[in-house]
């Protein structure tokens, strides 16, 4: 019976100590994942959460982006995927991964992690794109 | 030739596995008589836990006192077992033969001091306790 | 042909149906006609399956773009190598393949028991006919039926996704689904012994040699999914804590605690109710794995489909089968006692237990990052997410417990471990490890936990060696066989654990590349032609790429290419010349929708120089504008990467010597036993 209690003693340490760090690990590098308009939403409620990274999920806006010749700085503009009227810029400065083309044709969804400077820009840290492997095509878009 | 090919498919099928029921097909549902019994499966787990004893023990895992406490209750056990199997017939398997062949001569074998009784590991060529040569042992033919 | 496909699907729904039916009354009524009509309907959906499997590629060898699938996969100029790997490229087709493997696995399970165990084969026909159903039920009715046609066809297909244009995503997939499906064997076992109430044992012996098979091909699917990202996705990493590689790691961790803990109910008949669960949770997350990798659940780079359809498929099957199974555990609650109590706390079956314990929190915590965004969505309606800084950070404690307990584990005795020997058996591990350590930090590596984990690392590795050493010692002098001899008995006798030794070896390989991770070097620079960067790595080398110029080949059609720009780089190592590297990037033809980035690469055994085409003014290099042809490469330096493959080749090994049908399970068919071949299971190799 000492060996069953030390084990409990094991056990439940074990588990603690697991907890703990799933506990302390979600609570100091969680990133919200929000929508532009849930972003802008949230910081004209409380203006400190400018400060804070985020995740966000939006659209690029067709020809907002812009490179400045000779860097790797980019420029571009995002916006809501549901409300084309909630938009803001983004500056990101190392290169960009090779699905993000800005064309008329191509509707390129990103998610970009970061947070505001003080000018107000967007400063994500990594661009991902979505559309990513994913290659189905409308009936329509295989007529052509 | 499509609905052709599709219909042979179908009852192809439908042949294949209602006929069983149709015929009232005979399948045995029991243990067979060369499956393992559970005398055959007692004696496999004793044979090897048997076999990590003596391993871990050389390997110095194990206290001799712990070593010796096992390995005499596993003996006792593996040699039921082996017996209980004996009584059964037919065992051609080559590899827990000489497994079984080995235990039975290590505990057969003298191991056991002649001269004061001492029981020392498998293996040994003295005795631990006073010293004495033991008797020539001869190695097991493992295969 | 593809009509006979897609009829193929339609009959084995109700084909396989009947078999399950049939199965479970078979079992219940004991009548061994239902059951052989149970087991003839796993052939046959086996058989309606590749019927359906050939359908679908062989629309794809013929470019049939009327169907929905192979209009969006493939194209004309495909290679024809991509084309049968089509059946596995999109969710579709991949449903289609799982149970193509499913299918295959339940015919070798049934095939190969049809004279034994048959008190088992009723109910395991029955389970592994009720996940048949549930998959073709899934493929004809939740929108993903691969023989979908378009109403009419187009002149050219979509083509196939440039990233899966790539030799190990075409053996990734199928390697990871074989390891999903074979699980399911283990479980179909489980069930029938929980039904049939036959607990002791036997059970143990029919699955854990299938178990070993799903643990093989999952370890192996993950390293090659690993590599496919390395070498593909361009941007140096190979693990990115992404959704769908978390899926397939939680069974694989699961699986692994199942393959320890089972060695306690063997030996020692305890962990009867654990085991049992860790058979249910791992063929859940299994189930879970496919049901993420091909739906829209959570975002991931991989995953394609968002259909909610199928989700809601998924999870409701998932949650029956978790029913069925406590269910079922409850009610053999009283077969399941323990027979035996661990005596000490310093045994192996202690060892085994903390083991088992530690991956569990693992699962739980790899699994709990993964739906926290659904979790926190649906409580706060905010959602959380959490990325590779709290995978790591969590996990990395709990993989260097496992990895100590990997060298604590070999050198405690079952029931109980000498106390007295300990310090002498740990001694010189120990010297070893934090010599190890020290002389690394004498070097001037100053990372602890990486530091760490090479001191752990190396005393892994050293009680590993003194293993085998004094393994064979011990043997040497009992049989009186010379070195080599013994060694080679020693392996082949107890193949269980010797192969599972050199599979820890293998793991402590992978660790310690892992622990590298710190010193993983980046250099962005924008380069005319001509010019040259250098870039210095942690272990001293200095290597220098001269950008020699890029080329472009434009409008190929039969590489498919509608143009492609490849830089050329010459490399020098501490001023020996390496040769001449090319990094690129292309556009296809079809899909003409991306840019896809080729890197160069160059592996040493102890690091790897890795060049990547990271910006260039493409319109003007295109155009042949000599004066636009500068661009930006990023070189990385990453010590250590050859390990992680080498690692993998060790864990293949010494799983391939684990599951090593052993020599007593040839019997000779001798007349007294009348039967030959068909007798007992194989003998257990090991402890």
């Amino acid at each position: 019976m000492k060996q069953n209690g030390r084990f409990m003693v094991g056990l439940v340490g074990v588990a603690a100590v697991v907890t703990y760090l799933v506990w302390t690990g979600v609570s100091d590098t969680m990133v919200y994942y929000l929508t532009p308009s849930e972003l802008i939403a949230k910081i004209d409620e409380d203006p400190t959460f400018r400060e804070v990274g985020v995740k966000v999920s939006g659209r690029l806006v067709v020809d907002s982006h812009e490179q400045t010749p000779g860097s790797l700085e980019h420029h571009f503009v995002v916006h809501d995927l549901e409300d084309e009227s909630v938009t803001f810029p983004v500056v990101y400065r190392r290169p960009l991964p090779d699905t993000f083309t800005d064309s008329p044709e191509m509707v390129v969804d990103v998610v970009l992690e970061g947070r505001f400077n003080d000018a107000g820009v967007f400063e994500a840290q990594t661009v991902l794109t979505k559309c990513g492997s994913r290659y189905e095509a409308t009936p329509e878009e295989l007529r052509t | 030739m499509a609905l052709l090919g599709a219909l042979l498919l179908v009852a192809a099928v439908v042949l294949f596995i209602l006929l069983p029921v149709a015929r009232g097909q005979h399948a045995s549902l029991t243990r067979e008589d060369d499956e393992m019994t559970e005398a055959e499966a007692r004696r496999r787990v004793t044979l090897l836990a048997l076999r990590d004893v003596e391993y871990d023990y050389h390997t110095g895992k194990l206290d001799e006192a712990d070593y010796m406490a096992l390995r005499k209750e596993l003996s006792a056990e593996a040699l039921a077992a082996l017996r209980a199997f004996e009584g059964e017939e037919g065992a051609t398997d080559v590899d827990i033969e000489a497994e079984i062949a080995a235990v039975k001569a290590g505990l057969a074998a003298g191991t056991t001091c002649g001269a004061c009784g001492h029981r020392n590991p498998d293996g040994s060529r003295f005795c631990a306790a006073c010293g004495q040569a033991l008797a020539a042992r001869e190695a097991t033919p493992s295969s | 042909m593809n009509v006979l496909g897609e009829l193929a699907l339609w009959i084995a729904l109700p084909v396989s149906l009947w078999g399950m039916v049939l199965g479970f009354a078979g079992g219940r009524k004991q009548r061994g006609d239902l059951t052989l009509s149970a087991e003839r309907s796993v052939y046959a959906v086996f058989f309606l399956t590749i019927i359906a499997s050939l359908g679908v590629v062989d629309a794809f060898l013929n470019d049939r773009f009327e169907y929905w699938y192979v209009a969006n996969y493939s194209s004309r100029n495909l290679a024809t190598y991509f084309k049968v790997s089509g059946l596995w490229a999109g969710q579709r087709g991949s449903l289609l393949f799982w149970l193509l493997l499913l299918s295959l696995f339940a015919t070798i399970a049934v095939w190969s028991n049809r004279r034994k165990n048959r008190e088992f084969m009723p109910y395991v026909a029955g389970t592994l006919l009720t996940i048949t159903s549930f998959f073709l039920v899934v493929l004809l009715f939740a929108d993903v039926n691969p023989f979908e046609t378009l109403g009419f066809t187009p002149a050219d297909g979509a083509g196939l996704n440039p990233q899966l244009q790539n030799y190990w995503m075409t053996i990734h997939p199928p390697t990871l689904y074989l390891g999903f499906t074979a699980f399911t064997i283990p479980f179909a076992f489980a069930v029938a012994a929980l039904l049939n109430g036959r607990l002791d044992s036997r059970w143990i012996v029919l699955t854990r040699k299938w178990t070993l098979l799903s643990w093989f091909f999952l370890a192996n699917g993950i390293i090659f999914g690993m590599r496919w990202a390395y070498e593909e996705l361009g941007w140096g990493g190979y693990w990115f804590w992404d959704p769908v590689e978390n899926a397939s790691l939680l069974p694989w961790l699961t699986a692994t605690a199942f393959l320890h803990s089972i060695q306690i109910q063997e030996n020692r008949g305890m962990l009867k109710v654990w085991n049992m669960g860790l058979v249910i949770l791992t063929f859940l997350l299994t189930i879970f794995a496919t049901f993420l990798t091909r739906s829209g659940l959570i975002e991931s780079v991989h995953t394609f489909a968002q259909e909610l359809k199928i989700a809601f498929i998924f999870l409701g099957f998932m949650a029956s089968i978790l029913m069925a199974g406590l269910v079922l555990v409850l009610y053999r609650l009283p077969k399941l006692k323990s027979e035996n109590q661990i005596e000490s706390f310093v045994s192996r079956e202690a060892a085994f237990v903390f083991n088992n314990l530690i991956l569990l929190g693992a699962t739980f915590a790899v699994m709990w990052g993964t739906l926290l965004p659904l979790i926190s969505e649906g409580f706060t309606g905010q959602e959380i997410t959490v990325g590779p800084p709290f995978f790591n950070r969590v996990n990395l404690p709990i993989g260097l417990a496992l990895l100590a307990l990997m060298g604590i584990g070999p050198v405690i005795a079952w029931r109980r471990a000498s106390k007295k020997n300990l310090k002498k058996n740990f001694l010189w591990p120990l010297v070893v490890g934090v010599v190890t350590a020290a002389g690394l930090w004498a070097a001037g590596a100053r990372h602890g936990m990486a530091l760490l984990t090479f001191g752990i690392s190396a005393f892994v590795m050293a009680i590993i060696v003194v293993e085998f050493w004094k393994g064979t010692r011990a043997r040497a002098r009992i049989e009186g066989e010379g070195v080599v001899k013994a060694f080679y008995h020693l392996v082949a006798r107890n193949r269980r654990r010797w192969g599972g030794y050199i599979v820890h070896v293998g793991v402590v390989f992978v660790f310690t590349a892992f622990a590298a991770a710190p010193w993983y070097g980046e250099f962005l620079q924008t380069l005319e032609p001509g010019e040259t960067m250098t870039a210095e790595s942690p272990l001293g080398h200095t290597y220098e790429m001269t950008y020699e110029g890029i080329s472009t080949n434009i409008r190929d059609p039969d590489k498919n290419l509608q143009w492609q720009a490849t830089a050329l780089v010459s490399v020098r190592r501490d001023g020996e010349p390496l040769g001449t590297f090319t990094t690129e990037k292309r556009r296809y033809i079809r899909p003409e929708a991306q840019i896809v980035t080729e890197v160069g690469i160059k592996s040493f055994p102890m690091e790897d120089l890795y060049i990547i085409l990271a910006d260039a003014d493409l319109d003007r290099i295109l155009q042949g504008d000599a004066g636009g042809q500068a661009v930006t490469f990023n070189v990385l330096v990453k010590p250590l990467i050859a390990w992680i493959w080498a690692g993998g080749l060790i864990i293949t090994l010494g799983s391939l010597i684990s599951m090593w049908p052993s020599a007593g399970a040839v019997r000779a068919p001798t007349a007294a036993r009348g039967r030959g071949t068909t007798g007992a299971e194989p003998l257990p190799a090991g402890d």
